[in-house]
């Protein structure tokens, strides 16, 4: 569909168009391996089946997909203060329709992401993942930014202004991050964590990308742990739900008309 | 097409207790150019965003171009282009960019999107400045650029939210120019909401809106006529007194 289409281009020219926030997104990963790989490598130091770096590439790739597709969904705070939200919501074309959109494109701007940042990491840390790997990979980054992508736009749908921007990151971000597995097993953790493990959507998709990236190390303890077919239909359902909530969210009236009055009185 | 292009009866919203828009009762035929006057906190708005769709009636109904706003808001959107008070554009994007933004989302192809909006760059003098990002133009040249997106599907029916606040005197006389040319050369039906009084001088016919509710409805020189006052403003003030007293906004 034409909407779609275009939501996505605007996204991707909107990101390309950002020079910074395209650099950071690439050098971030870096600098978890660089400061967070030397001291977890310390802490795991005398385990010697794997590298920690090794260990942490996966996770960096799903952190770089966290980071991407769910910054570029909640970009539609900004949309709606830069009256761009009201542009697609006046333009005929169905409240999903918008959502699907911008799903999707947090969706590209994740995955081009993860792909550039795949193309320098692999090799630094020394991982040459087979043809079916590398696969698996891109399935769980597209995926995992569409969970993300759609979990963002619901995110963004419900806060009034970029000011609760804080918000997701302390209660939303960092716990995603830190119960996905990306930089240590969640097996290890308490019964409560690792039951919010399971409905953390990175933790699927990290475990999808080990899967795909540290088969080598399986029998370890340190490849995926759930089955693959589990972490894709948990993964695509987060999606589905997150794109079933965001229409109807997004439509909400007060957005537009009602805040305006609001100020006036 | 025989039906009016916008039909509204007993139409009416209400923002939890408060009332925006009482019942309005209004016909605007096509072609027509009509003002929607009054103070801020009139309910302007509020009607421009229920006939287009973005906002629920809690009362009544309306249909814009034949098509009823409850029940067929995508039939409405199509037929409608819509510049708001603030403008839509993304400051990131150049004025091109936006236009072929708008024009997908409005579904035309690009080889059919293309040649109109050449058309319109060069009819609203943007043609130099296509490829400059939006941030980088003047207030006028952005509402420029706003009504030239809200004009590129054609619509039959193009509302103007308080086109000109922020626009300094010389944006503005280009922009009504503009929206002379534009109604001469293609009879779309234009509904101007404003809280300038001469701003609606030019209408065809004009509602005093006070309060969410219609004062005075006719054209200028019969709301003149009734009110027994030379001018338009007289008739705005004499409406619409207690509530400007009250607010005192701008």
């Amino acid at each position: 569909m034409r909407a779609v289409y275009g939501i996505v281009v605007r996204e991707f020219v909107r990101f390309l168009r950002q020079r910074g926030r395209a650099l950071s997104s690439v050098a971030r990963p870096f600098v978890w391996l660089i400061f967070a790989g030397a001291g977890f490598a310390a802490v795991f130091a005398g385990r010697s089946e794997i590298d920690y770096r090794v260990y942490m590439a996966p996770g960096l790739l799903g952190m770089v997909v966290m980071f991407g597709s769910l910054l570029a969904a909640l970009s539609t705070v900004i949309d709606r203060d830069a009256g761009v939200l009201r542009l697609m919501l006046v333009a005929p074309i169905r409240r999903g329709t918008v959502a699907l959109g911008k799903t999707l494109g947090a969706t590209l701007v994740g995955t081009a992401q993860a792909v550039v940042v795949a193309a320098i990491l692999l090799p630094v840390v020394g991982l040459t993942p087979t043809p079916a790997g590398a696969l698996l990979a891109l399935v769980a980054v597209v995926l995992l930014g569409l969970a993300l992508g759609a979990i963002g736009v619901v995110l963004a749908a419900g806060m009034r202004s970029i000011e609760n921007f804080a918000g997701v990151m302390n209660f939303v971000v960092f716990p995603m991050l830190f119960l996905s597995g990306a930089l240590y097993p969640v097996r290890h953790l308490g019964p409560v964590l690792h039951v919010l493990a399971h409905v953390n959507p990175l933790a699927y998709g990290v475990d999808l990308l080990k899967h795909a990236l540290l088969t080598r190390w399986t029998d370890a303890g340190y490849g995926g742990e759930l089955p693959i077919a589990l972490d894709c239909a948990a993964l695509a359902l987060f999606a589905l739900a997150g794109l079933a909530a965001a229409g109807p969210l997004l439509a909400r009236e007060g957005g537009v008309a009602r805040a305006a009055f609001r100020e006036r009185r | 097409m025989t039906a009016a292009a916008i039909d509204a009866r007993g139409l009416g919203k209400d923002y939890g207790p408060v009332t925006a828009l009482d019942r309005l009762d209004l016909e605007v035929r096509d072609a027509e150019f009509f003002g929607f006057l009054g103070p801020n906190g009139a309910g302007k708005t509020t009607t421009v965003h229920l006939l287009a769709t973005l906002l629920t009636p809690s009362r009544g109904s309306a249909s814009v171009a034949g098509h009823d706003v409850r029940l067929d808001g995508l039939a409405v959107r199509r037929s409608i282009g819509l510049v708001f008070q603030e403008t839509t554009l993304d400051r990131d994007l150049t004025i091109e960019e936006n236009l072929r933004f708008a024009a997908r989302l409005w579904n035309l192809p690009d080889r059919e999107a293309g040649p109109r909006i050449d058309a319109l760059l060069r009819q609203f003098g943007l043609d130099e400045r296509r490829r400059d990002l939006v941030r980088t133009l003047s207030g006028g040249m952005r509402r420029a650029a706003d009504i030239a997106r809200g004009i590129l599907h054609q619509p039959r029916v193009l509302f103007l939210d308080e086109p000109t606040a922020g626009l300094d005197p010389r944006a503005r006389r280009s922009l009504w120019d503009l929206i002379r040319n534009l109604r001469a050369a293609s009879g779309l039906t234009v509904f101007l909401t404003t809280h300038y009084v001469e701003e609606a001088e030019p209408c065809d016919r004009v509602a005093v809106m006070d309060r969410g509710r219609i004062a005075a409805l006719g054209t200028p020189a019969e709301l003149k006529r009734a009110a027994g006052v030379a001018s338009l403003e007289e008739v705005f003030l004499a409406r619409t007194g207690h509530e400007l007293a009250e607010s005192g906004t701008t």
